[in-house]
C-alpha cells in the first residue's frame, strides 16, 4: 500500500519535472517576457508578505526582522484595547459608507442622462469636460479646498460674508469633514466613473430604441424599460464590489484633509497607521493593524464575490 | 437617436425632458468648469483683489507676480524637473514591462493559470504599508531615485486591460502565419503586436503617467533628501498643509523674506498658490486631452471585457 503510494508520487514527480522541462523548452520566450513584470511584483508585493511576521514580533531595527522576539498576538490586542480603536474603525467605515450612498448613484444617473443628449457636439464636449477633474492630483484637490474654503480669503466665505453670514471654518470644523471629502470625490471622479455605464449603454441594440419610438414611447419610458434593465447587472456587480471595500482607507486624501480641528472625524485607520508607524516608528504595532484590516478586506471581497456568483452575475475571478 | 426615415413629431413629454436634461448638463458643466476657471483667473489677478473677493468671472488687475514667485522658487522648480524625470522614465519602464507581460498572458502556455494567480492575488491582498516600507528599506531602496522610478512599476489592473486588448484585437491567424514563417515570440511581439497596439499603449501612457505625476505619498514615505522630492510632495507644503492659517504662506514668503518686505511676500503667496496649482495640473490635463481620441475607445474596450 505505502510502497505503491511512494512509487506513484515518484512517477508524478518525474512526470512533473519532465513536464516543466518540456514547458521551458517550448515556452521559454514567454517566460522571459513575463520575467520583468513578475520580478517587480515579487519585490514590491510578495517580499512585503514575508515582512508581515513583524506583526507577531516586537520589532527592533538592531535585531532585524527575523531577529526580533516573538510576542504572539500582543500587537493585535494592543490595537483592540487602544483608546481610539472604536473611533478609527467607525470613521473608516462611515466615511466609505456615506461615500458609497452619495457617490454611487451619481455616475449611473449621469450616464443615463448623457446618453439622452441628442446634439453630438454637445455630448462630446460634455464628456470631455466631465473627465477632466479626474486628472487633478489629490494634493491639488485638497489645495483647492483649502483655498476656496479659507475663512479670510476663500471665495466661498466671501460669498457667505456678502450674504451677511458668519464665515465658516470648513477645514477645521469636524462636522464638515465627511461632506467635503465625499463632495470633492464626487466632483473629481463621478464623471470619469460614467465610462463603465456608458460602455454598457452603447452596447444596447439601437433597434430596441427604434421599436420603442414607433410604439410612441417617451424618453422617460425608454429609460425605465430599456436603459435601466440593461444597466442593472453591472450596477449590482459594482455595488457588491464596492461593499467589499468598506474598510479600505483613502489614506492619501484623508492625510491631506486632516487638521487638528477635524481629527474626531478625519482620523481613519490608514492615516493612523502612517502616523504611528512612520512618524513614531511603532512598526510592529502598525504592521499588526495593517494585517488585521487587510485580512478583513480580503474576507469581505471573497465573500462579496461569492455572493455575486450566487446571484448569477459575473464574478470577478 | 438615428432618424428612421419618417420624421416623427416629438412627443410633448420628450420636449420637456430634453429641456430639463439640457439645463441639468449646463449646471453640471458650470459646476465642473467654474472652480478650474476661478483658479486660472485668480492666478493672474492682483493678490489684493483675490483676498478682497473681487475676482469672480474675469482676472482683476492682471498681474503675473504669482508666476514670478513660482518660477523664482528654486525648490519648486527643482521638484518640477524631478517629477518630469520620474514620470518619463517610470512610465516608459512601466509601459514596456506591462506590454511584454500582457502579450505573454494573451498566449497559451503551460503554467498560465499559476502566473495569472500570482498577478491577481496582489490585487486582493498586500503586506501593508509598514512591511512594504521595511522591506524596501532593507533592499537599500530608501531615499533613492531608483525607488521613485521602479516602485509600483506594474499595475495588475493595467496589465489585465492590456491583455484583454491584445487578445481581442490581434487575430490569432496573424500569429499562426508568423510562426509558419519562422518568427519567434520576440520578433512577433516587436514587429506585429506593438505596431498594432497603439491605442492601448496610449492608454497605458496616460494611466501610468498621470498616476506617477500625481503621486505625493510615495515620496512622503520614502524620500528624505529634499532635492529628490517630486512636485506633488513639495506642492503639499505649498497649498495643502494648513495646520495653522499661515503655515503654507510661509512656503513662498520665507524664500523672499529678506529681499522684500514680509507683508509683500505674504501678499504674493496667496496668488502663488493658485499659480502652482496651474503649473502642476496643466501637464496631466493636456496629456489627457491629447490622448483623448484613443482614450475613450481603449478604456471602454478594457472595461467591457475587463
Amino acid at each position: 500500500m505505502s510502497s505503491k503510494g511512494i512509487t506513484v508520487t515518484n512517477r508524478n514527480k518525474a512526470g512533473l519535472f519532465k513536464r516543466i522541462s518540456r514547458a521551458v523548452q517550448r515556452d521559454w520566450q514567454i517566460y522571459l517576457l513575463l520575467l520583468p513584470a513578475i520580478g517587480f511584483i515579487f519585490v514590491f508585493c510578495y517580499l512585503p508578505l514575508y515582512g508581515i511576521q513583524i506583526a507577531f514580533r516586537d520589532y527592533k531595527a538592531v535585531f532585524g526582522i527575523t531577529g526580533s522576539p516573538w510576542v504572539g498576538l500582543k500587537n493585535f490586542q494592543d490595537f483592540f484595547n487602544a483608546y481610539y480603536f472604536k473611533r478609527l474603525l467607525a470613521n473608516t467605515f462611515l466615511l466609505n459608507l456615506f461615500g458609497l450612498l452619495w457617490g454611487f448613484p451619481v455616475p449611473i444617473i449621469m450616464a443615463i442622462l448623457l446618453n439622452q443628449i441628442e446634439w453630438p457636439c454637445f455630448k462630446k464636449f460634455t464628456q470631455t469636460v466631465i473627465y477632466i477633474p479626474h486628472f487633478i492630483s489629490t494634493v491639488v484637490m485638497a489645495g483647492i479646498l483649502y483655498l476656496f474654503l479659507s475663512p479670510d480669503s476663500g471665495i466661498v466665505n466671501t460669498v457667505l460674508k456678502a450674504l451677511g453670514e458668519k464665515p465658516v471654518h470648513f477645514m477645521i470644523e469636524p462636522g464638515w469633514f465627511r461632506t467635503l471629502f465625499i463632495a470633492s470625490d464626487i466632483w473629481q471622479h463621478a464623471g470619469w466613473n460614467t465610462i463603465l455605464y456608458i460602455a454598457a449603454l452603447t452596447g444596447i441594440d439601437p433597434e430596441l430604441y427604434e421599436a420603442a419610438t414607433i410604439d410612441g414611447a417617451t424618453k422617460l419610458q425608454k429609460i425605465r424599460n430599456i436603459d435601466i434593465p440593461h444597466l442593472l447587472p453591472i450596477v449590482v456587480m459594482m455595488l457588491i464590489l464596492n461593499c467589499g471595500s468598506l474598510l479600505v482607507s483613502n489614506t492619501d486624501k484623508a492625510l491631506l484633509m486632516q487638521t487638528p480641528g477635524n481629527m474626531v472625524k478625519s482620523d481613519i485607520i490608514g492615516v493612523y497607521v502612517y502616523e504611528m508607524g512612520l512618524s513614531k516608528a511603532q512598526f510592529s504595532y502598525t504592521a499588526a493593524i495593517g494585517l488585521f484590516i487587510n485580512v478583513i478586506n480580503f474576507i469581505m471581497i471573497i465573500s462579496v464575490n461569492w455572493v455575486s456568483k450566487k446571484l448569477g452575475e459575473t464574478s470577478l475571478f | 437617436m438615428a432618424d428612421t426615415g419618417v420624421k416623427m413629431k416629438k412627443p410633448f413629454g420628450d420636449a420637456v425632458f430634453d429641456t430639463v436634461n439640457t439645463v441639468f448638463w449646463i449646471i453640471v458643466l458650470v459646476v465642473v468648469i467654474y472652480p478650474l476657471w476661478f483658479i486660472i483667473i485668480a492666478s493672474v489677478s492682483d493678490p489684493d483683489a483675490v483676498t478682497a473677493g473681487k475676482v469672480f468671472l474675469w482676472p482683476v488687475d492682471f498681474s503675473l507676480i504669482g508666476y514670478e514667485a513660482v518660477f523664482g522658487h528654486r525648490e519648486l522648480l527643482r521638484s518640477y524637473l524631478n517629477s518630469i524625470y520620474y514620470t518619463l522614465t517610470g512610465t516608459a519602464l512601466s509601459v514596456i514591462v506591462t506590454m511584454m507581460a500582457a502579450y505573454a498572458l494573451s498566449r497559451k502556455f503551460s503554467g498560465r493559470k499559476l502566473v495569472n494567480f500570482i498577478f491577481v492575488f496582489t490585487m486582493f491582498f498586500s503586506g501593508g504599508l509598514i512591511p512594504q516600507f521595511l522591506m524596501n528599506k532593507r533592499l537599500g531602496l530608501y531615499d533613492t531615485v531608483t525607488l521613485m522610478i521602479i516602485i509600483n512599476c506594474v499595475s495588475v489592473w493595467n496589465l489585465m486591460v492590456a491583455r484583454t486588448y491584445i487578445s481581442m484585437n490581434i487575430p490569432d491567424e496573424l500569429y499562426e502565419a508568423a510562426i509558419i514563417d519562422g518568427a519567434s515570440h520576440f520578433t512577433y511581439f516587436i514587429n506585429a503586436v506593438l505596431p498594432l497596439s497603439g491605442t492601448i499603449i496610449a492608454v497605458l501612457c496616460v494611466y501610468y503617467g498621470v498616476a506617477r505625476w500625481n503621486d505625493y505619498f510615495t515620496a512622503l514615505v520614502y524620500i528624505r533628501d529634499r532635492s529628490k522630492l517630486p512636485l506633488q510632495t513639495i506642492l503639499r507644503e505649498a497649498v495643502a498643509m494648513l495646520t495653522t492659517s499661515t503655515s503654507t504662506d510661509a512656503f513662498f514668503s520665507a524664500y523672499e523674506g529678506d529681499t522684500k518686505g514680509m507683508t509683500e511676500a505674504i501678499r504674493k503667496a496667496l496668488v502663488a498658490k493658485y499659480c502652482s496649482i496651474v503649473i502642476s495640473t496643466v501637464p496631466a490635463v493636456v496629456l489627457y486631452i491629447l490622448m483623448q481620441k484613443y482614450f475613450v475607445k481603449g478604456v471602454m474596450l478594457g472595461s467591457l471585457k475587463g
